[in-house]
């Protein structure tokens, strides 16, 4: 094989896990919009504060320590030596529900009824709610988050490409990243967790029933409110672990939260109501921006990365407004 | 009470349709605008100038701007950022090509090519709508902000990337460079608000504004009775980012001087003008200026307390804001989702029938 | 009212007119025609076609296939506003006014394809643009007056009870001044009063205005007395065509409003 087209191959795999990552936060999205028609402008938020609650948790250190030392003049940081990755993953986890709690009992309830837009221009105050928040309640530096994943390049799989390459070609082998693989691995495993739940579990009825039809599963006795709740906190729990990945991969800090920008033309590609939809669309977005960059970017300047997901979910919306996986909208007067 | 609208009676049409039915409202507005024209300059000074007046007075352009989308059309923006850019690079490539062009007639050409960008960016408008819209719209946000960083013709080559603002008169006084004096720059922003609030003012108690609004309420029975969505859509556009475009020319002439486009014109400032429109309030040309100058006063106010009075550390009371911003949006959108224009038009209505509310 | 078309010759004819989504059939092979001067009422059970048939009129839904006369000009792939424009108005089942504008900003609405002055002179206000707007507002203050809504002309039509958002949404369409207004069950939901008060409404502006009127509504008694010929549409078929009293005797109606038992 040529270098130029195992060169071709690493971008397309490359792509393909950068896809997953964001098809880990359009996830969120999906959850939520389904069940309760929102579109969560704050997913990616979450994703942040979920990492920096982790992070806060592992290394021990004592929430609004900033503003405790500001306003009483003390000198308080940590509170010791911090805990390992599993108890800080759990008290994460039960943060984020609490958060998803607040947010239906604060925000939710008083938006019923009110037009979707309405609710998205909510839930972008709510990301900034968030991201103060956040960085007042852990600190705004950029953090470091290992929880055990293994990381750097994979020299096993540069050895086995190099030897694909043609005869006296100079060619170095495939940079892979391994912490990208088991990215890879534990979204796999989240979705098709996500599935059998919802498919065998008597919540997930509930939440099926719910993304049906809002009326009906109130008629047969479902709370609303409890769901929810339920799904914010799973869908808290979906950023957490988008979080710990993204987090792994370039800090704890504020740009991890601009990924939420980065899921919307996945879901545009993957229609807002469809889990494959948002598997693929990121997959679509993650390889196309990835090839783009390669073969176009050079041409005209690079960063290409910056805007091509928009203009490609652009060009799509003009030919399939629903979607890939989306039902076609028929308009009634 | 002295503030009162009853036995003000209407006896012609011309009459009930002016800006401001209300005798008194009128001539608040009118002495409102004289001491703006007539005493402010002579008071002002540099901090009230670069701190203040100014940005007030270019945000609620470009707040105007996107009311006329968002709030009169009903069409959600995010890339306000990208048409102020669009603007702002407009006037840098025509004062310098054109040197000896009046400066008026810079800034309006500059609002007349942002107007033609956005047409071209609001053409998905006729198959998107709602918040796939909001998105379609982040790719003009982020593609045009790409667009100034790698071409260099449009920042003149230049080694820095940067564009900076030449120093350029308007009847011999400079408004922009670093020699310019406080109160002509503001006289000349102010020039283009008063005259660009009354236009927008003209344009939505007429025939257009009622399309736009028709389009807002419900698209498909605005078309059955004979509004052409394409081309109604397309007029809000247009006129939007020529205000926004007007507002990105007078930001970077005027009030920065030097800019670079990821961090002048990026996402953030989107979402600056868009809680303008919210808090302000959505479909309202007063909410605009209350909405800008709340945004715009509020952290200046916020710093002046905390770091100044109390000595808080600065990044503390950035989050402070931050959280304060994001609150306050959720709070309007559940309480009053026709912002403080709103809560401005229910007090007046309780203070007509002060001190007898029964 | 400046058309060719004299009381009592054709002015919209629809011939066969197929219409489908997808596999269901909303309208298959429908033919009829509406004179001008008169009312013709659209009815039938639920599901029968006949919002169906007011959206492929007015230009909403394009049939697959079949042609719509209007005027004497055939316009069958036109745009809804564009239909508009040619003098169709209409009214809608469930009230699609505008909610956030005032009575009267709904009226001037109405009169949208009317009005032409240019983006220029309506930035300046004075001068064409705002005379334009005083003339339009007369008009509108007529059908104001006419339709007894004078109380709440600056009032938001969101604020208003059902039964006044229905009439001015009535309003709305008699502001574009059309040849044909279409009412999609003008009276659903209303009590007896109300009823009688848009009856009167419609039989005046058929009388006073000379405006031709179609009409879908599911009260019989009402679609009997004030209708001169009724077209009834089931399965999205036409079952029958004529004055009220030949489809009331009409066996094939009886039997689709009645029911029949099919072993027979």
């Amino acid at each position: 094989m040529s270098p130029e087209f195992l060169y071709t191959i690493e971008v397309i795999l490359n792509g393909l896990m950068a896809g997953i990552m964001y098809s880990l936060v359009a996830l969120g999205f999906v959850l939520i919009f389904k069940a309760s028609g929102i579109f969560n402008y704050a997913q990616g938020v979450m994703a942040l504060f979920a990492a920096l609650t982790l992070v806060g948790f592992q290394s021990g250190q004592i929430p609004f320590s900033h503003l405790i030392n500001v306003m009483f003049g003390t000198e308080y940081h940590h509170w010791g030596e911090g805990m390992n990755n599993f108890l800080a993953i759990v008290l994460t986890i039960l943060v984020m529900i609490a958060f998803a709690w607040l947010v239906e009992k604060l925000v939710l309830k008083h938006l019923v009824n009110q037009a979707p837009i309405i609710l998205f221009m909510a839930t972008i105050g709510l990301a900034f709610f968030m991201e103060g928040f956040g960085d007042l309640m852990w600190g705004a530096n950029i953090k470091t988050l290992d929880v055990g994943i293994p990381s750097g390049g994979s020299f096993w799989w540069e050895d086995v490409t190099r030897t694909w390459a043609t005869e006296g070609s100079e060619y170095y082998g495939m940079y892979i990243d391994v912490l990208d693989v088991w990215a890879t691995g534990i979204a796999v495993a989240l979705v098709i967790v996500l599935m059998l739940f919802s498919q065998f579990t008597k919540t997930g009825r509930a939440l099926r029933a719910v993304a049906d039809d809002h009326q009906a599963a109130l008629t047969v006795g479902i709370s609303l409110r409890t769901i929810w709740v339920i799904v914010w906190s799973i869908a808290g729990i979906v950023a957490l672990v988008a979080g710990i990945m993204w987090g792994s991969k370039s800090g704890v800090q504020f740009s991890l939260s601009l990924i939420a920008l980065k899921a919307l033309p996945v879901l545009i590609l993957g229609g807002f109501t469809s889990i494959p939809g948002a598997i693929i669309g990121g997959l679509i977005i993650g390889v196309g921006e990835k090839l783009f960059e390669f073969w176009v970017g050079p041409l005209i300047g690079g960063a290409t990365e910056n805007w091509f997901a928009y203009v490609l979910a652009l060009f799509f919306l003009m030919f399939r407004p629903q979607g890939l996986f989306g039902e076609k909208i028929i308009e009634r007067v | 009470m002295f503030y009162r609208e009853s036995g003000d009676f209407k006896t012609s049409y011309s009459g009930d349709q002016q800006i401001f039915p209300i005798a008194f409202d009128r001539w608040v507005v009118i002495a409102f605008c004289a001491f703006a024209f007539v005493v402010v300059p002579f008071l002002i000074n540099d901090y009230w100038e670069k701190s203040v007046l100014v940005p007030v007075l270019v945000w609620s352009l470009a707040a105007l701007g996107l009311n006329i989308l968002t709030g009169y059309c009903g069409q959600v923006s995010l890339g306000t950022g990208g048409f102020m850019a669009v603007g702002a690079y407009a006037s840098y490539k025509l004062t310098t090509s054109f040197p000896e062009m009046n400066m008026f007639i810079v800034i309006l050409l500059s609002g007349g090519v942002t107007a033609l960008v956005g047409i071209v960016f609001g053409l998905p408008s006729l198959r998107i709508k709602g918040f796939y819209l909001a998105v379609a719209t982040l790719a003009s946000q982020f593609f045009l902000v790409w667009l100034f960083n790698k071409v260099p013709w449009f920042y003149n080559y230049s080694a820095s990337g940067q564009i900076s603002a030449p120093e350029r008169f308007v009847f011999g006084i400079a408004i922009s460079g670093p020699n310019s004096p406080p109160w002509a720059t503001y006289l000349f922003c102010l020039t283009f608000v008063v005259v660009f609030a009354l236009i927008a003012k003209n344009l939505t108690r007429g025939r257009l504004g009622r399309s736009w609004m028709a389009i807002r309420d419900m698209d498909i029975a605005a078309e059955i009775i004979g509004v052409p969505p394409l081309k109604t859509k397309l007029s809000a556009f247009a006129v939007s980012s020529f205000y926004i475009g007007i507002s990105g020319a007078l930001f970077f002439m005027v009030y920065l001087g030097a800019a670079e486009p990821t961090e002048a014109f990026g996402i953030e400032k989107s979402f600056l003008v868009l809680f303008m429109i919210i808090i302000g309030g959505l479909g309202s040309i007063f909410g605009s200026f209350i909405g800008a100058a709340f945004m715009i006063l509020m952290p200046v106010l916020f710093k002046n307390i905390m770091v100044g009075g109390l000595g808080w550390p600065t990044d503390l009371v950035a989050h402070l804001i931050f959280m304060l911003i994001g609150g306050l949006i959720m709070f309007f959108l559940i309480v009053e989702p026709h912002g403080l224009a709103q809560l401005w038009r229910v007090t007046k209505e309780k203070l007509r029938l002060w001190p007898f509310p029964h | 009212m400046n058309s060719q078309i004299a009381p009592g010759e054709t002015l919209l004819e629809v011939k066969n007119i197929s219409l489908s989504f997808g596999g269901v059939k909303a309208l298959q092979d429908i033919s009829f025609d509406i004179l001008k001067g008169e009312v013709r009422a659209i009815i039938g059970p639920n599901g029968a076609g006949k919002s169906s048939m007011l959206n492929v009129i007015n230009g909403f839904y394009h049939p697959q296939q079949g042609e719509v006369w209007f005027d004497g000009k055939l316009r069958t792939q036109m745009k809804p506003h564009e239909v508009a424009k040619l003098g169709i108005a209409r009214t809608f089942q469930n009230i699609a006014l505008f909610k956030g504008m005032s009575t009267l900003d709904n009226l001037m609405t109405g009169r949208m394809i009317k009005m032409k002055t240019n983006l220029f002179w309506q930035a300046l206000w004075k001068g064409p643009a705002e005379k334009e707007e005083q003339e339009h507002r007369e008009r509108v203050e007529h059908i104001i007056e006419f339709l007894k809504i004078q109380s709440i002309r600056k009032t938001p039509v969101g604020r208003l009870p059902y039964g006044m958002q229905k009439r001015v949404e009535l309003g709305r369409a008699l502001a574009a001044e059309s040849k044909l207004l279409l009412l999609d069950e003008p009276m659903a939901g209303m009590n007896l009063e109300e009823k009688e008060d848009m009856c009167r409404f419609v039989l005046d502006v058929n009388d006073e205005f000379g405006t031709t009127i179609a009409l879908i509504e599911h009260d019989m008694g009402v679609v009997m007395d004030i209708s001169d010929r009724v077209v009834v549409l089931d399965y999205g078929e036409k079952l029958a065509d004529g004055t009220p009293d030949e489809v009331r005797k009409n066996q094939a109606v009886i039997d689709a409003y009645l029911g029949v038992s099919h072993e027979s």
